[in-house]
């Protein structure tokens, strides 16, 4: 009689070790997994790992031959090590949005405030700017120098934390609303935060209360216009290892160890009763609140984790460009990175990190590139890198009408979204699943992955839905990456 | 697919041990009513359901029955009257008005549902459509989830296993991984029953289980309700049209129009009721 | 008590102009529940073309004779409306009917997208600096004329009422009495209804564009009448304000759109001159916040098809 109940001891008793020795296992188990993976997903998991070698070695690449080739035989536009850094910086904040806009349905358009939290938390923690005190802990500067001074590694987590509060503060009292009030309210939310760091660079108050008085002449407490700088670079303690615009190819590493992190967090989150809860919620609020689930902690729950990647983001772009400015913090960035995921792919992992990477390089390499030829044929034609936001409008409305579910898109979107634009889509639906199933029960009997669907080449739509129709077979796999 | 085949390993989902309260009634409801506007869609109903019972709620269109339903799980809040679940108030009368739990507070009481509309979760899959309806019991938290600590990884790994086995107890479990909305009509049905199982509800409250089946169908959904209340204790309130299935499962049938309860007894009792002929079976259901 | 008062009619000209947009968004949100983000800009796409009008076509100056004067800026005027209406028309077709049934995000984020296109190509046509023109206006305060010389009023000030109020009353009248208006009150209340019942939605949801594009170019000729300079991203700032007056009134409600703007107006006014223009953008979008979580219905409450 008892066998349907999840058992009511409690499942944590294992504590650190327990935990450690699953982490041990997991690694152990890394290249079965591959293994597993590469048997389904032939043709993912080798794109998967051809991308990761690229991005890993391209550094080196770059430096050995790559740069030369551009320079000498063919013009071809390379990202240096700044916009290679900003891909792993915008990465981290299209993952984060994803969690919010693709996993749990909630549009935010007000991003950027949590990356400009992000960029002040390593500001005021890591930088002369508090003048009259001096605290250093394990930084890269000599002791007795004024000003806070904490370690990156200190600052991230603190980072996330006040990224976090906010989302959370912002989230408890708006996420009752309808989708596009929301999206309103995040977005005045996104010009508020920037214009407070902008303004409180000159505060007068007093304010006296029996016998407490405050008295505050010509407070800075934001740096203003201009902004808070020099930022300590993020450094490795007891190395003189430093990671900053001047450092090469160094911050890509550390851009690319926190941006595995964060994959692998959403990842973990998107498979488990979490995602599961966001999923609900996004196809059906009030059937999902009828089933147990408490929608607005969960909705909450997405809002102030997306909101703590930007934190994470923000605070590894103010560390790596050592100086931060309430200019970097328009509603433009929320945008380029909601594009990022829109472009991508919304709900999948994987599409966002494509386009974060495909539009950083567009933005931040292909377009003054292309500046620069057309300034010197015609210097009097308007520089394309000026207007990169025409560009990334045209995109919005074409993927909207055209492409909604994004060039890599999760199965699951593209489903809900041609549910809508198209009249007889339940029928199409329909009949794709049944091709899903087909290949369900293919993958669990074929011996060869070869005769997959996937190498048949069906048009792109239904390649990306067959390709994962294998993945419930694996997705509950509890050791896959 | 004949559920009455479904095998007969043991189902668990045991009721829990029933709490503080009246022993022998589940819901008490009394003089609950709700006001839309001007129009008065349920008039001050006293309603008892005994646990372990099958109740069922019939009356016309517009009687008032969904409404009713909408108020147990916390969807609507009543404009007046008190309604209470296994000891525990659903429905508080606060200064500024009544206030009513949530529906998630109500699911975690143990009351599950299902849709007049089938609700699934189209594009998850069956077994994950299950799982969600698990959610309440589940108790890893987010940072379980991203660090995947074994302790939730048993967690989901049991929750998984039960949710396979509630899918067998329908008859899905080889469409596991298939999207709800894929399924056919009456899979969907019996996967919604599922979905609302995995609540692990002392109460299941079925919206027209039947609706839009045929005849053997119907007689296969019936011996499920049956079947369900007898391996698994629950109690079931029902919202049917079919009298058929009223009248061969109930043990009492309450009925209503006009937001009233006109009529309330054995199904033998209703079925001679004068008022509920001219209300009701006199306008249309007279094949009963 | 001259300043406030001062700083009140200040409010009173900025919130005739506001209404102007606002009515815009209320219209469309009206119709067919869609925040126009991309309405600010189709304002701002006004005031560009009347600075090119005013100053490059026609070239007034504030020596040009008052007879020739009135008739220049009322062709703009006329010009400029329908040179914005069919632009809101063409955006309507191309980027938002299409997406009718789409998730309700999804015309959202194209409007958005719309947004930004036409804000950079304002730019990519007029550069980014700031496009001024010389006041046209005598500089006379009207009040002096009865012997008040605290407070002004100019005739920039006037002229602002002098527009914009026939053209929030021909709309209220257009709505409330005409068999297009009675079409658009039906489809704001049911679409398909109003489908079912013969009305042609398709050209309902484009009339509904047409005037509200108009409103917006007009209101685009006086603002630049008014403060004498534009520039390409004044859009976001007046799109921002003219939607919190359409919230705050309660969207979809023609009358409290005027109110709400009318209320924004004043904000501005008080902000720019009691607290600072710094703070002005974040204490709009403190009310828009503030109004969309505690009253979302606005002051006047929702629903193009009861009220309007």
């Amino acid at each position: 009689m008892t066998t349907l109940v999840v058992k009511d001891q409690d499942p944590y008793g294992h504590g650190i070790g327990g935990w450690l020795s699953h982490v041990g296992a997991v690694i152990g188990a890394l290249p079965g997994t591959y293994r597993r993976e590469l048997t389904i997903h032939r043709r993912r998991t080798v794109l998967l790992t051809v991308l990761v070698i690229l991005l890993v070695t391209y550094p080196i690449l770059n430096k050995l031959f790559l740069a030369e080739f551009s320079r000498t035989t063919f013009p071809l536009p390379l990202p240096d090590d700044t916009v290679v850094t900003f891909m792993m910086i915008f990465g981290i904040m299209a993952i984060g949005l994803n969690i919010v806009a693709g996993f749990a349905g909630l549009l935010d358009l007000g991003y950027v405030a949590f990356y400009a939290l992000g960029a002040y938390t390593a500001a005021f923690l890591a930088s002369p700017h508090w003048d009259s005190v001096s605290i250093v802990f394990l930084a890269n500067v000599a002791p007795g120098f004024p000003g806070i001074h904490l370690p990156f590694w200190i600052i991230v987590p603190i980072a996330i934390l006040v990224a976090g509060t906010f989302g959370a503060l912002l989230g408890a009292p708006t996420l009752r609303l309808r989708g596009d009030y929301l999206a309103i309210v995040t977005l005045g939310f996104g010009e508020i935060v920037p214009v407070v760091f902008r303004n409180l660079a000159d505060v007068t108050f007093n304010f006296s209360l029996g016998p407490i008085s405050i008295n505050a002449q010509h407070l800075n407490l934001t740096g203003g216009s201009l902004g808070i700088n020099p930022i300590d670079a993020p450094y490795l303690p007891f190395t003189n290892l430093v990671f900053n615009a001047s450092s090469g190819y160094a911050p890509v590493y550390l851009g690319m160890f926190l941006l595995v992190i964060a994959i692998l967090f959403a990842r973990n989150l998107e498979r488990s009763r979490i995602g599961r809860a966001w999923m609900a919620i996004r196809e059906d609020e009030l059937a999902a609140e009828m089933m147990g689930v408490n929608t607005i902690r969960t909705k909450l729950l997405a809002f102030a984790l997306g909101a703590s990647f930007a934190g994470v983001a923000g605070s590894l772009q103010a560390s790596y460009l050592g100086a931060t400015t309430s200019d970097f913090f328009t509603f433009s960035t929320s945008i380029l990175v909601l594009i990022m995921v829109i472009l991508g792919g919304i709900g999948n992992i994987w599409g966002v990190l494509l386009g974060a990477i495909a539009l950083t390089y567009v933005d931040k390499t292909f377009l003054p590139y292309i500046g620069q030829q057309v300034q010197q044929i015609a210097p009097s034609f308007p520089n394309p890198a000026q207007f990169n936001f025409l560009l990334f409008g045209l995109i919005l409305v074409a993927m909207m009408r055209f492409r909604p579910e994004g060039f890599l898109p999760n199965r699951q979107r593209a489903a809900e979204l041609a549910a809508h634009t198209q009249a007889d889509v339940e029928a199409k639906v329909d009949e794709i699943v049944a091709v899903d199933a087909e290949a369900e029960v293919e993958a669990s009997i074929a011996e060869d992955p070869g005769i997959g669907l996937d190498n048949l080449g069906p048009p792109p739509g239904q390649a990306e839905a067959s390709g994962d129709a294998r993945a419930p077979e694996t997705i509950d796999e509890e050791r896959e990456l | 697919m004949s559920l009455s085949e479904s095998g007969g390993q043991p189902v668990a989902n045991a009721p829990l041990a029933p709490s503080s309260g009246d022993a022998g009634v589940l819901v008490r409801a009394r003089g609950v009513t709700k006001r839309f506007g001007g129009l008065v869609a349920v008039n001050s109903v006293d309603f008892d359901i005994p646990r372990g019972s099958i109740v069922s709620l019939i009356g016309p269109n517009g009687a008032g029955k969904t409404t009713f339903f909408n108020m147990i799980t916390g969807f609507y809040t009543p404009t007046s009257g008190s309604i209470e679940f296994d000891g525990h108030p659903i429905v508080m009368k606060r200064r500024n008005g009544m206030k009513s739990l949530r529906p998630h507070e109500v699911a975690a009481l143990g009351i599950g549902r299902t849709f007049q509309n089938i609700r699934l979760f189209g594009t998850m899959t069956a077994l994950d459509n299950v799982r969600l309806g698990a959610n309440v019991h589940l108790k890893s938290h987010w940072w379980d989830a991203a660090l995947r600590t074994p302790g939730m990884l048993r967690e989901e790994a049991e929750n998984r296993e039960a949710s396979m086995d509630l899918l067998r107890l329908v008859n899905l479990e080889d469409r596991a991984h298939a999207w709800a909305r894929s399924l056919p009509y009456g899979d969907q049905r019996r996967l919604e029953i599922a979905r609302a199982l995995a609540t692990r509800p002392k109460l299941l409250l079925l919206d027209e289980p039947t609706a839009g089946m045929n005849a053997s169908e119907t007689r296969d959904m019936t011996s499920f309700i049956r079947k369900l209340r007898a391996e698994l204790g629950l109690t079931v309130l029902l919202i049917e049209h079919d009298m058929r299935v009223v009248m061969g499962i109930s043990d009492r049938v309450t009925v209503l129009d006009y937001g009233e309860v006109i009529a309330e007894g054995t199904p033998v009792d209703v079925r001679r009721n004068p008022k509920v002929i001219e209300a009701y079976l006199g306008r249309g259901a007279a094949d009963t | 008590m001259d300043q406030v008062i001062q700083t009140f009619i200040i409010g009173l000209s900025n919130g005739l102009i506001f209404a102007l947009v606002a009515l815009g968004y209320t219209l469309v949100y009206g119709i067919i529940e869609l925040i126009n983000f991309a309405h600010g800009d189709l304002f701002m796409t006004g005031s560009m073309m009347a600075f090119f009008l005013i100053s490059v076509t026609f070239k007034l100056t504030p020596a040009t004779e008052p007879v020739t004067m009135i008739a220049v800026i009322l062709l703009v005027i006329a010009a400029v409306m329908v040179a914005t209406a069919a632009i809101n028309v063409a955006i309507e077709r191309v980027a938002y009917r299409p997406l009718r049934n789409a998730p309700k995000l999804a015309p959202l984020i194209s409007a958005i997208g719309m947004s930004f296109v036409l804000q950079n190509i304002a730019n990519l046509l007029a550069g980014p600096a700031n496009k001024s023109i010389d006041n046209l206006f005598p500089t006379t305060n009207l009040l002096s004329a009865f012997g008040i010389t605290t407070i002004a009023v100019n005739f920039q000030q006037a002229f602002v009422a002098v527009v914009t109020i026939p053209l929030l009353i021909a709309l209220t009248w257009f709505v409330d009495k005409t068999r297009q208006g009675r079409a658009m009150r039906a489809t704001a209340q049911d679409p398909d209804t109003a489908g079912l019942m013969g009305v042609d939605v398709n050209r309902t949801i484009a009339l509904t564009f047409l005037i509200g594009g108009a409103l917006a170019g007009a209101a685009g000729v006086v603002q630049i009448l008014f403060n004498n300079v534009t520039v390409y991203n004044l859009g976001f700032r007046f799109g921002l304000n003219a939607f919190t007056s359409a919230v705050l009134g309660g969207i979809g409600n023609l009358r409290g759109a005027v109110v709400g703007a009318l209320v924004l107006g004043q904000i501005n006014a008080f902000s720019d001159r009691y607290i600072s223009a710094n703070w002005t953008n974040a204490i709009v979008f403190a009310v828009l916040i503030g109004v969309l979580v505690f009253k979302p219905t606005g002051l006047l409450g929702q629903q193009l098809a009861d009220r309007a």
